[in-house]
């Protein structure tokens, strides 16, 4: 699909992951795409979202660019508040009372299962052996997805990323599905959407299996569903996401000012 | 009246630091506050085969992994954030060459409070259900894992929990943005898990950016989230985070970021990287040379510096702090 569109995939899935978040909730940010995503929401349509990082930087927007990370000067600049770890992903997080989390992730499969640990490009087996490449670890990711009420994977649609079951479980989802996660006592709820470059994912309510509920303008179900490594269902409901209207883009745009999601 | 805990950093690695003992830095941020002078100094005097507990992997952890004086490392993330993958760790790791353990970032930081409680485990709600739980590095053939995080139940609901091995380091550099003589700090920016590392850790040198008078402490002491009495040793040590930022102090150095980062992910580079900026480097001002008369100046106009203006008054000047040191150096006893 080759239509001249005057936002970019990135754009698109920055916005469709701000929609997410609600106006007044407490929510969870990590760096990069989520960061972005998330104050896109708060300049928006939920300028009474309370968010917080994890390390404990409280009432903080960017200041003179993305930050580089959670502690970065570029978020410490108009904070209320600097506690700590166990405050923010303990009290707030772990505890059960942040309502929202954005998480990213190299690897997701069909109940929603992360991996940001490693490729082993096998699986693992009885012996634990380092993965072929390493990536970054669970991070605050865990606990954002063992705690939060619930919260919104992004991810490249690509079938490599997109696989039947993941090689390493850094962050749970639904485990092998259904009430798979109520055995280990999460206080959070799980993964509400998979937000893609192509289009957006969401848990069948009963097996927990995601499916295909939106596509995108430039993208369609056929090419979501050729890049996905498993046999992606198709909700009956499915629709084509709205594109981004001119005052999100122009949102979106005030908070990405280097303008990471317009690189191509 | 108040005890004089300063020392170079020279002697802090020398007095507080062996080969092989458990070894943490704080903050552990990847871009933000951490002890990584102390790494640099760790390396100039050949320590090998530390067991590394860092809150998540900094660009310290990186330079010490990718020099080979890591065998063992627990964190909760190890990369660089926006800078991307920590290259000096990822090589040392996909390798063998440094056994990683994978947690998270609460489960970390209550790791070290289970530590300063003198808890047997932590129960926890996070990291069961995931291979983090089930997958340990450091005992492969443990699967699922029975000994890194065991299934336990809560005794009053019967609703399972994990449990979590506390952490005493051997050892804690723990980086701070301000400290009297005595180690009375004060950090700017998030603590991230210094609080519970500061007690957890058998013992506890401070890398302060700045050496502050006692009356600074005083006037506000509910600032002061690290007390003397844990504190063992205390290092003047402008830039201690660089090239990662402090806020308030300096910005991330981004381009130094890259270049480090950029010089890890080779072994010759590494070799380059470790004789330019590590061994080649043997004063304080060797080290602020190192890094560019230019860039200190465009880094300490940050847009956090006004978080420093409260204190800047308390700050010592360099004779001050340095006759401080020869106090100690004289008297050559342990404060």
């Amino acid at each position: 699909m080759s239509t001249n569109l005057s936002y970019t995939r990135q754009e698109m899935m920055a916005i469709a992951t701000g929609r997410e978040i609600r106006d007044g909730e407490l929510a969870i940010f990590g760096v990069g795409l989520s960061m972005l995503a998330g104050y896109f929401a708060q300049a928006h349509h939920a300028p009474n979202v309370r968010s917080i990082t994890e390390g404990g930087v409280f009432g903080a927007t960017p200041v003179g660019g993305l930050p580089w990370g959670i502690e970065c000067n570029r978020i410490s600049s108009n904070a209320v508040s600097f506690t700590n770890a166990i405050d923010a992903l303990g009290f707030l997080v772990a505890s059960g009372r942040c309502d929202v989390g954005v998480i990213g992730a190299a690897q997701v499969d069909k109940f929603g299962n992360v991996n940001t640990t490693g490729i082993w490009g096998r699986e693992i087996g009885g012996h634990y052996s380092p993965p072929g490449t390493r990536l970054t670890g669970a991070g605050g990711a865990n606990d954002i997805a063992s705690g939060a009420r619930r919260f919104v994977i992004m991810a490249a649609h690509e079938k490599k990323r997109f696989v039947d079951k993941v090689e390493y479980i850094s962050s749970p989802g639904y485990l092998d599905g259904g009430d798979a996660r109520r055995r280990h006592g999460f206080a959070g709820g799980g993964p509400s959407a998979i937000v893609t470059t192509l289009g957006i994912l969401r848990p069948h309510p009963r097996t927990k299996e995601f499916e295909l509920t939106e596509w995108f303008s430039f993208s369609s179900v056929e090419e979501i569903r050729a890049s996905t490594g498993w046999d992606l269902k198709i909700s009956k409901d499915a629709v084509q996401a709205a594109e981004p209207g001119e005052a999100e883009l122009a949102a979106l745009r005030a908070v990405d000012r280097t303008g990471m999601l317009r690189k191509k | 009246m108040n005890p004089n805990k300063l020392v170079s950093l020279k002697e802090a690695v020398s007095r507080f630091a062996s080969d092989g003992i458990q070894y943490a830095s704080g903050a552990a941020l990847p871009v933000g506050s951490d002890a990584v002078a102390f790494g640099r100094e760790l390396l100039r005097q050949g320590r090998k085969g530390l067991h590394a507990l860092f809150h998540c992997n900094s660009q310290q952890l990186n330079l010490l992994a990718a020099a080979g004086a890591v065998g063992k490392a627990e964190c909760g993330f190890s990369g660089l954030e926006v800078f991307g993958f920590a290259n000096g760790l990822r090589r040392a790791v996909e390798s063998g060459r440094v056994v990683l353990e994978d947690y998270s970032n609460l489960s970390m930081a209550l790791r070290f409070l289970g530590g300063a409680l003198d808890w047997p485990f932590v129960p926890a709600t996070v990291n069961v259900g995931s291979d983090i739980a089930w997958r340990s590095a450091f005992s492969p053939d443990d699967h699922p894992s029975e000994k890194k995080i065991p299934a336990i139940s809560d005794p009053f609901t019967g609703r399972e929990l994990g449990a979590l091995s506390p952490l005493k380091p051997d050892l804690a550099a723990i980086h701070v943005t301000l400290s009297d003589p005595d180690g009375n700090a004060i950090m700017i920016g998030t603590e991230w898990s210094r609080f519970e590392l500061s007690r957890a850790a058998k013992k506890v040198v401070l890398l302060a950016d700045h050496i502050v008078d006692t009356d600074c402490v005083r006037q506000f002491p509910n600032l002061v989230r690290i007390p003397g009495v844990v504190v063992d040793a205390v290092v003047w040590q402008p830039f201690a985070a660089w090239p990662q930022g402090s806020p308030g102090a300096y910005d991330i150095d981004e381009e130094h970021m890259r270049l480090m980062n950029g010089r890890l992910s080779t072994e010759e580079g590494t070799a380059s990287y470790v004789a330019e900026f590590v061994t080649g480097v043997d004063s304080l001002d060797d080290y602020l040379a190192r890094i560019g008369g230019e860039a200190i100046e465009r880094l300490q106009k940050s847009s956090s510096s006004f978080l420093l203006d409260p204190y800047r008054k308390w700050i010592k000047p360099r004779e001050e702090i340095e006759s401080l040191l020869a106090q100690n150096a004289s008297r050559g006893e342990t404060p």
